[in-house]
């Protein structure tokens, strides 16, 4: 039996699960951000910065999941062994949980600072730079599936 | 910076602050007292004037933007202002009469159309209240005749003949009445009663047990009569409307006109306030501010030039005085990202030189796609061509044409041009199986593949990053001669992240490195725990406060860490602009899979560059403001504001801007 349903069930889940939590956190910073856009729409660039925020969560879990496929055998690359596919799958919890749990917290984070931006333009970089401080999370739980994610295809299990 | 006075005559006051309005080389300081026998001119008065007059044209404009919208290019918002020559303004000052006017006249036509549109919905109210009484052969408001009384109005229920004086004789068995119901449906019925006036209070009683209401719509006419006029005056509104709408169109041509009126008193409000900060008397004014080092001889050439005055140029305190970067043409696009934190104190070094090269770099990095940064660097090329924007946007745009740049060769390196585009298309249309590795003649470094050796790299580039933040460190305390903080708490740290790193090389290549840096770092951790409890008292507390800084190396580390988004954030892009390709390629090279792919193609790089550059931006910017800033940059100073042509559509040609 090879491992090409764990493997998929992986790639689903790193996708999935990240983008659950970055589609919340740019949901609500949207929701926020449109408010103050009623108000005074010659914010829109700013605002949209802050939306974005929240939304790289996604792009690392897709990043992980497109790397399964990729060495999987769906896009290329060797069926992989019933090892290697649970190998995927645990990889990708990584940045599946910690890219959903800090996409929600990065949403709220992001809420605040569009709530500040608006008082006063000039609290932009501040607020840009405290809701960074969430990402680094998410950057970790990425870094950690994407080096278990590359380096399957060369374990023997 | 300088501080400066100008002592003149008050003849020349109008002239003098024209010029000096115009250069743009003086911050005018503001005080609350004046100087012993001087006094302040109050100008609210006249200050009002123009501000309202502002919110006049600006309200004028938007009117004509909504009903004669001007034709715009998407980019027509970075368009700078126009250069007009100083002499014209006084063309525009004659004219400002006039255009207040016609803007007054403007407002004027469009509070007619509010007015008519609401008055329409009123109509409209009224006509759908009457529909039902469409064949009531007498006004409304009927009260009865001479033997009568008529009752007109509406019932809450639905009734037929038979169930309505059924419903009435119940309320009522004596009452005597005869009713018509002109309309009926489900849930209303609109009756027409008639009873004897001796029975009038009865069968108002017995009809208000039922819920009976007059309409909302009373009038002397018939219904049909009514509704008629109601309709004939509805079409004349609109008639009304339209030729308002019209007049308003017709003034569309002005619109220019009326944004230079609108920048003329702009300005005027701008002017009269700062003479109303001035200390005057009968004869001269005085004007205190700040200038640049570097303008002073400007200023006094253009005031000898233009009026009899007294200049006195005197140093400054420093803290309180206002902060104006001056950079070269390579880091000056990067003040903006220096001001966004805030402007350097007097005490701090301008990191903008450095600040820039990191940006560029670490932007260029995580966009990482020569395709990308060579549409950048056109894009913005042709922008500044054509649009000649202002020296804000302009120095905005630049920040980005260098990133472009940064972005090619790092996108070179990687091997990245449009992702894999040239390879993927090739190979689509050829069947082979090229690599972007195989065709580019120079080696390759591929973040999907060498990711491991991508992220040391990055790493490697946040710690000569972070070192030269401390080296900045290191210098402020040198310069304040504060000797000790300089080597025991910057220098001994950055030693031991050297340590560290030669502790790291080491264990790739020989033993005898490893223990160099593991020699360094030791050597510098039992330095900083001798030092680092310098301040506090006694033997216990000075250990213990030595041994306890040991413990910021963990906000190192994460510092460090922090950098792996180089990689994450270059891989993403990448992978992004992979997966377009593929999905563009997916239906082969017949004419449909040819459009196709043009379309996934052009729309799935436009999101990736979307998304990615904003991730670039956001994340370089992080980078520098967290991990290098808060090694040695403090900010909390003034910018330098100076007296200016702060106006929105046109500019004189001397204005210091460019």
């Amino acid at each position: 039996m090879n491992g090409l349903f764990f493997a998929l069930l992986g790639a689903s889940i790193a996708t999935a699960l990240a983008g659950f939590g970055s589609a919340k956190g740019v949901g609500s910073a949207a929701q926020t951000a449109m408010g103050v856009l009623s108000e005074d729409s010659s914010k829109f660039g700013k605002m949209l910065v802050l939306t974005l925020l929240p939304g790289t969560q996604g792009l690392y879990g897709f990043i992980v999941g497109f790397l399964i496929l990729v060495n999987c055998g769906v896009l290329g690359g060797n069926l992989p062994t019933a090892g290697q596919g649970l190998a995927y799958l645990g990889a990708s919890l990584a940045i599946g949980i910690g890219g959903m749990v800090s996409g929600f917290a990065q949403g709220r984070a992001a809420v605040s600072g569009i709530a500040m931006s608006a008082k006063d333009d000039k609290n932009f970089s501040k607020a840009m730079v405290s809701i960074t401080l969430v990402e680094i999370y998410a950057l970790l739980s990425f870094i950690v599936s994407l080096l278990v994610v590359i380096s399957v295809p060369n374990i023997n299990v | 910076m300088k501080s400066v006075r100008i002592i003149a005559l008050r003849q020349d006051r109008k002239r003098l602050l024209e010029h000096l309005q115009n250069s743009a080389l003086v911050q005018i300081k503001k005080n609350e007292n004046s100087e012993k026998g001087f006094s302040k001119i109050d100008m609210n008065s006249q200050m009002q004037v123009f501000e309202r007059n502002v919110t006049l044209t600006q309200q004028a404009l938007n009117v004509l933007d909504e009903l004669a919208p001007q034709k715009k290019g998407m980019l027509s918002s970075l368009a700078g202002r126009k250069i007009i020559d100083p002499d014209e303004i006084g063309v525009i000052a004659a004219d400002a009469g006039k255009i207040i006017d016609e803007c007054n006249r403007i407002t004027e036509l469009n509070k007619i159309r509010a007015d008519n549109a609401a008055e329409q919905i009123r109509i409209r109210t009224a006509l759908a209240q009457l529909e039902p009484w469409q064949n009531l052969d007498i006004p409304l408001n009927t009260e009865g005749t001479k033997t009568t009384a008529v009752f007109i109005g509406t019932l809450p229920k639905g009734y037929t003949d038979v169930t309505l004086s059924e419903e009435l004789a119940k309320q009522n068995t004596e009452l005597i009445f005869n009713f018509e119901i002109q309309f009926s449906s489900k849930d209303m019925t609109c009756v027409v009663l008639f009873a004897p006036l001796a029975q009038k209070q009865q069968a108002e009683e017995a009809l208000r047990n039922i819920g009976f209401a007059k309409p909302m719509t009373q009038t002397s006419h018939t219904p049909k009569v009514k509704a008629e006029r109601l309709r004939e005056k509805s079409v004349l509104l609109t008639k009304q409307s339209k030729a308002a709408e019209d007049e308003i169109i017709s003034y569309a041509d002005m619109r220019e006109k009326i944004c230079n009126t609108q920048d003329y008193f702009r300005i005027r409000a701008d002017k009269y306030n700062v003479i109303s900060e001035l200390d005057q008397t009968k004869h001269v004014f005085v004007i205190n501010g700040y200038i640049p080092e570097e303008d002073c001889d400007k200023l006094t050439q253009m005031c000898d030039r233009i009026a009899s005055c007294y200049i006195e140029f005197g140093d400054v305190n420093e803290e309180e005085a206002p902060v104006k970067l001056k950079n070269n043409k390579f880091a000056e696009p990067a003040q903006s990202i220096v001001n966004m934190y805030s402007p350097p104190s007097h005490a701090d070094i301008d990191p903008t030189p450095i600040l820039a090269f990191f940006f560029y770099f670490f932007f260029g990095m995580m966009f990482s796609d020569a395709g990308y940064g060579l549409l950048m660097v056109v894009v913005i090329g042709i922008v500044l061509k054509i649009f000649k924007p202002d020296k804000n946007m302009r120095n905005n745009l630049k920040l980005f044409q260098y990133c472009g740049v940064s972005t090619i060769i790092w996108g070179l390196i990687f091997g990245s041009i449009f992702g894999d585009a040239p390879v993927s298309i090739y190979n689509a249309f050829t069947g082979a199986s090229l690599t972007m590795k195989e065709i580019l003649p120079w080696p390759t470094l591929d973040p999907q593949k060498d990711a491991l050796m991508l992220m040391v790299i990055s790493i490697a580039f946040g710690l000569v990053h972070i070192l030269i933040g401390m080296g900045c460190k290191f210098y402020i305390c040198w310069k304040q001669k504060d000797y000790a903080a300089a080597l025991f708490d910057t220098g001994l740290w950055m030693l031991m992240l050297i340590g560290f790193a030669v502790l790291a090389v080491g264990m790739i290549t020989a033993p005898i490195v490893m223990y160099i840096g593991a020699g360094i770092a030791v050597a510098c951790a039992i330095g900083l725990i001798l030092t680092q409890g310098r301040g506090k008292k006694g033997i216990v507390g000075k250990a213990i406060g030595g041994v306890a800084s040991l413990y910021d190396i963990t906000s190192y580390i994460s510092d460090l860490l922090s950098y792996s988004r180089l990689l994450a954030l270059g891989l993403t892009t990448g992978v992004m602009a992979q997966v377009f390709n593929m999905l563009a390629t997916m239906l082969g090279t017949n004419i449909i899979g040819i459009i196709f792919m043009i379309v996934i193609f052009v729309v799935g790089h436009a999101v990736t560059i979307g998304l990615n550059a904003l991730g670039s931006y956001v994340h370089t910017m992080r980078l520098q403001y967290v991990e290098m800033f808060s090694k040695f940059y403090d900010g909390g100073g003034q910018p330098f504001e100076p007296f200016t042509l702060n106006s929105k559509y046109f500019k004189t040609k001397n204005s210091n801007d460019d």
